[in-house]
């Protein structure tokens, strides 16, 4: 009798997780973790993609790199003194995109990787600030040329120059929290100029990257003559902004600066749709960014200014670059996966494949204090625009793909298009007002 | 700005109760501590996404399935992990909280990590109320709660099956005296659990988008509420739930919103200095020895 109820509690317990397994079967395809192949016969030069894979960003920066290096060795590899060898992408989860996970977690696993597989570079490196700036201790100890794509802190740039020997192997291409600030003021005097609007409310993610974005949004603000109806913070985990946005109707705020990346931020963008507030939303709102957003949220986010971190993975014209890699991205990962590509890193990983096999060649070995000297000395044209680097190690950001990485921002327009409006150079459309306020 | 806090703090008030409702009932009514609750609530919104998204199934039923299938999960639950531990507090508490992570990672591990994940309101448009604009989702939300509350207190109190549920939950040996069969009983309330998990599920995350964090999020929400309310008082959880939605809603119109989340953790500590048993809560033993 006992062992006939314990096979029944067995079988019921297997039946709950088939139906979980085949609930997930049902659902996306991600997860995959395969890495881009060497071809040859020779040693590859192995590059690792460091970073917290289960966020969106982390995965589609795996993907891009991998894409990259398929690239590189269909065109027979990197020259390294002569001999070709092919790129062989090996990838690691830190999980420090998850609430939770210490510092330390994401650091052993960068040690791992490390000491197992030993990478000569890493192409695409820390999620979070906290994470990017420890391993700015850990990394010199082994002496290998780091990319960075997502973390944003500007403290980065600091202890490279302030420790420049520790900081020699560090490299940002992604943007980092003050050119998202500097953007979105360019954006606001256009929008000023055009519409003539001079109040704002800031509705900010309790986070630091968010705070310093807002606050220095907030600077720029009163230092134009705009007036600041609210400048209100959330929690991340927040789920109602009613308080927000009715502070903002009573104040009459003509737009509504939101800086998120947490996904409870699309509610405010719904919320304020059903609130009637009548402002223009002009921000950093992350979950709008993928092409998909528009079906997610059935056409509500019409006439939304989202801010982007870089051009690349969301294509311009004006960077022609943008536009093969998105085509050669989706022939590869299918519409499907293309279409969820979210901003920030993603583009900057695929350019930092390219970037780092040009500097291989240039230094004409692995060896790292000669590539990281090559890669200070990069000078080509990427999907995120001119990439160059200053002395603090950051890539040079400006309002023309010609001149440097470039940031912006689009106006989700009907029936679903993602029209480049900020800055001029990348423009392929003026700012609208949307349906509600006209 | 009054009559805007006072109707979004319903509505607040109202989304903590659909939130916490399947916790505080199947504690209520079998004493287990279902900590897997959050992931019930994750696969339900996971489940009706997929059953409208992919398989292209009208949103109605989409909901219907998505409710049958987490209660059965909720049954299942119990007779295949609960049941063998049952009366060990301790074990109840460590494997439903196991179950939860086991299914938040799941779908983590399977990808279900982009910003696609959003389930299409019941009725599109809203309405006035006091001059201010409500949608008619979160109009949903009020009356579902509301209906739900008035619905799950009758049948605790005055059906049959309602009664004997209770009569576990308040004790065990004598309610077997009178025949009732604890396992059925335990079983009937996790499937309920389960129903009401997957109702919030469906009625909430139209107004957002669907993440696995969730699972930890809801846990979190449910255990303040119920600590409040007390942990085995449907009366008690409406009365917790009104007070930290409006004290939420109050705390960000005049406060400041980044002290909003605070509110559940301060209400938790006080709850737990002043009146261990909660605010309507009859566990006097506890309250007795603290």
């Amino acid at each position: 009798m006992i062992r006939l109820a314990s096979r029944r509690n067995s079988a019921v317990f297997c039946l709950i997780l088939a139906g979980l397994f085949l609930l997930g079967l049902a659902g996306c395809g991600g997860g995959e973790k395969e890495a881009a192949q060497p071809s040859g016969q020779a040693e590859p030069v192995v590059m690792a993609v460091v970073t917290a894979l289960g966020s969106s960003e982390g995965q589609d920066s795996l993907r891009a790199a991998q894409l990259a290096a398929e690239e590189i060795n269909a065109q027979g590899g990197i020259s390294v003194g002569g001999t070709k060898r092919p790129i062989e992408i090996i990838s690691i989860d830190t999980r420090e995109h998850e609430a939770g996970v210490p510092v330390s977690d994401a650091l052993a696993a960068l040690e791992k990787i490390i000491t197992e597989k030993k990478p000569h570079v890493i192409v695409s490196g820390a999620f979070r600030s906290e994470v990017l700036l420890a391993s700015m201790d850990l990394i010199p100890k082994y002496k290998i040329p780091y990319i960075i794509n997502i973390a944003k802190s500007t403290k980065f740039e600091e202890k490279v120059l302030s420790e420049p020997e520790k900081g020699k192997y560090f490299f940002r291409l992604g943007s980092n929290s003050a050119h998202m600030a500097q953007y979105l003021g360019g954006l606001l005097e256009n929008i000023n100029q055009q519409f003539g609007f001079k109040s704002a409310y800031l509705v900010i993610q309790d986070t630091l990257w968010a705070q310093g974005t807002g606050k220095a949004v907030e600077g720029w603000l009163k230092e134009h003559g705009w007036t600041v109806v609210g400048y209100d913070a959330y929690p991340v985990g927040a789920s109602d902004f009613s308080a927000t946005l009715s502070k903002a109707l009573q104040g009459k705020a003509q737009v509504i600066i939101p800086v998120f990346d947490m996904p409870q931020c699309a509610i405010l963008v719904k919320q304020a749709r059903s609130m009637k507030v009548p402002a223009l939303i002009v921000g950093r709102l992350a979950p709008l960014v993928p092409q998909e957003a528009w079906d997610v949220f059935q056409g509500e986010i019409e006439g939304v200014v989202c801010a982007v971190e870089e051009y690349g993975s969301v294509p311009v014209k004006a960077a022609p670059k943008s536009v093969a890699f998105v085509e050669s991205f989706t022939k590869k990962y299918g519409e499907e996966r293309a279409r969820k590509m979210i901003d920030h890193g993603v583009g900057a990983s695929y350019d930092a494949v390219y970037m780092v096999a040009a500097a291989i060649e240039r230094a004409g070995s692995l060896d790292p204090d000669a590539v990281s000297s090559a890669l200070q000395q990069t000078d080509m044209e990427g999907t995120i625009g001119k990439i160059k680097f200053g002395n603090d190690h950051q890539a040079i950001y400006a309002l023309d793909p010609k001149e440097g990485a470039i940031g912006g921002a689009f106006q989700w327009k009907a029936p679903g298009v993602r029209v480049p409006v900020y800055p001029p150079s990348v423009a392929e459309g003026q700012i609208e007002l949307p349906s509600y306020m006209k | 700005m009054i009559e805007s806090a006072l109707i979004y703090g319903l509505v607040n008030s109202l989304v903590i109760l659909l939130t916490a409702l399947g916790f505080s009932l199947v504690f209520g009514l079998s004493g287990i501590a279902n900590l897997a609750h959050g992931g019930l609530y994750i696969i339900a919104g996971y489940l009706t996404w997929i059953l409208l998204k992919r398989l292209d199934l009208p949103l109605v039923v989409s909901i219907v399935l998505a409710i049958l299938v987490v209660a059965t999960c909720g049954a299942l639950l119990y007779r295949g992990v609960i049941r063998p531990i049952k009366g060990t507090t301790w074990s109840e508490v460590v494997s439903t909280y196991g179950i939860l992570v086991c299914i938040v990672e799941f779908f983590r591990w399977r990808g279900f990590i982009t910003y696609e994940f959003s389930l299409p309101p019941f009725l599109k448009g809203g309405i006035e109320i006091l001059g201010v604009s409500l949608d008619y989702q979160r109009l949903c939300v009020v009356i579902i709660g509301a209906l739900l509350l008035l619905a799950l207190f009758l049948f605790s109190h005055h059906m049959r099956l309602g009664l004997a549920l209770r009569a576990m939950a308040q004790d065990e040996l004598t309610a077997l005296s009178v025949g009732i069969e604890p396992n059925w009983t335990a079983t009937v309330s996790m499937a309920l659990g389960g129903a009401l998990a997957a109702i919030a599920a469906v009625t909430l995350l139209p107004m957002g988008l669907i993440t696995v964090n969730l699972g930890y999020d809801i846990l979190v929400i449910a255990l303040a509420v119920s600590v409040l309310g007390g942990l085995e008082s449907l009366v008690g959880l409406a009365l917790a739930s009104l007070l930290l939605g409006y004290a939420q809603i109050l705390v960000s119109t005049f406060v400041g919103s980044h002290w909003m989340e605070i509110v559940y953790l301060v209400a938790i500590i006080g709850v737990l200095i002043f009146k261990p048993s909660g605010i309507l809560g009859k566990f006097k033993e506890l309250e007795e020895r603290v």
